[in-house]
């Protein structure tokens, strides 16, 4: 027990510590791709400590994947989650109407990534084109703008679990728009933006 | 499909329709190719937009999200579209509408 407790401190501090570090980032040159780009060497820094992530720290998914929080801001603040994914484990092409940035800390997930060739102009219908993949696999992990638009696959034959941190909370989250190249079409889920608001 | 796929019977009561669907695709993919109007968002899994109560036969699940359809939510008798392949010949309802 006391060890645990003393892993759940230690991980607190140093999920504060990399929250810390982005705000320090994004407050002084915001939010772009080169400040992305170093979001994501930070999160991969700390998604490395695997002694602070230990599994028994953590329920495994009772269907196939489970997103554990892991600092949560107040207001309109960041959220940083650890998500455990089990083999097969898949999503299809989508953005998220906010930037995010993953990291792995043991299996392998697949990020295909897409962009949209259409006009817009038909609502339900959308096509996109595959324009290239990254393996988020330890030591690995991408980022993603608000709408870049990525599809998932867990593609290890063992749990694929990483940090994911996203610029909103997931219960703060915008409208996600999911694209389905097989339909060609798009559909979206609804904003959680206000959902919470007194009205 | 491959080779080796059954073909079960679908009856969807929302849209009083009897579709074809293979076993080695969702209750979904062949919703949607049939022309129905089924409701859905990520289609795999995720956001449970197609939840569906599943009035008569088995169903093989697909990789879902524990926050999609929970195993009280299963025993109870629900089932997401997206996700599901029938073992048998099926009758089902969707329970929400989408937004395109």
């Amino acid at each position: 027990m006391a060890k645990r407790a003393d892993s759940a401190t230690r991980r607190a501090r140093a999920c504060q510590a990399l929250m810390d570090k982005v705000h320090a980032i994004t407050a002084t040159e915001g939010i772009n791709p080169s400040t992305l780009h170093a979001i994501k060497l930070k999160l991969v820094a700390l998604a490395n400590r695997a002694e602070l992530f230990p599994l028994n720290d953590f329920a495994m998914p009772i269907a196939e994947a489970r997103t554990h929080p892991l600092l949560i801001e107040d207001d309109d603040g960041h959220g940083l989650y650890l998500t455990i994914s089990l083999p097969g484990k898949e999503a299809a092409p989508h953005d998220h109407g906010i930037w995010c940035a993953n990291a792995a800390i043991s299996g392998r997930e697949r990020h295909d990534f897409y962009r949209r060739t259409d006009d817009g102009k038909r609502a339900g219908r959308a096509e996109v084109i595959k324009v290239g993949e990254v393996m988020v696999e330890p030591g690995m992990g991408m980022v993603m703008a608000d709408h870049d638009i990525h599809a998932t696959e867990v593609v290890s034959d063992h749990p694929a679990i990483g940090l994911a941190l996203y610029g909103y909370a997931l219960a703060r989250f915008p409208s996600v728009s999911w694209f389905h190249p097989e339909f060609m079409s798009v559909r979206a889920t609804a904003s959680r933006r206000h959902a919470g608001d007194a009205r | 499909m491959s080779d080796a796929a059954s073909i079960f019977r679908v009856t969807v009561r929302n849209s009083e329709r009897t579709i074809d669907c293979p076993s080695d695709r969702t209750i979904l993919q062949a919703a949607i190719a049939s022309g129905i109007d089924f409701p859905y968002a990520c289609a795999t899994g995720n956001c449970a937009t197609c939840i569906s109560r599943l009035e008569a036969g088995e169903v093989a699940l697909l990789p879902r999200s524990d926050t999609a359809l929970g195993d009280a939510q299963r025993r109870s008798g629900l089932t997401l579209a997206c996700r599901a392949r029938p073992l048998s010949d099926v009758t089902i309802t969707w329970l929400a509408r989408s937004s395109a």
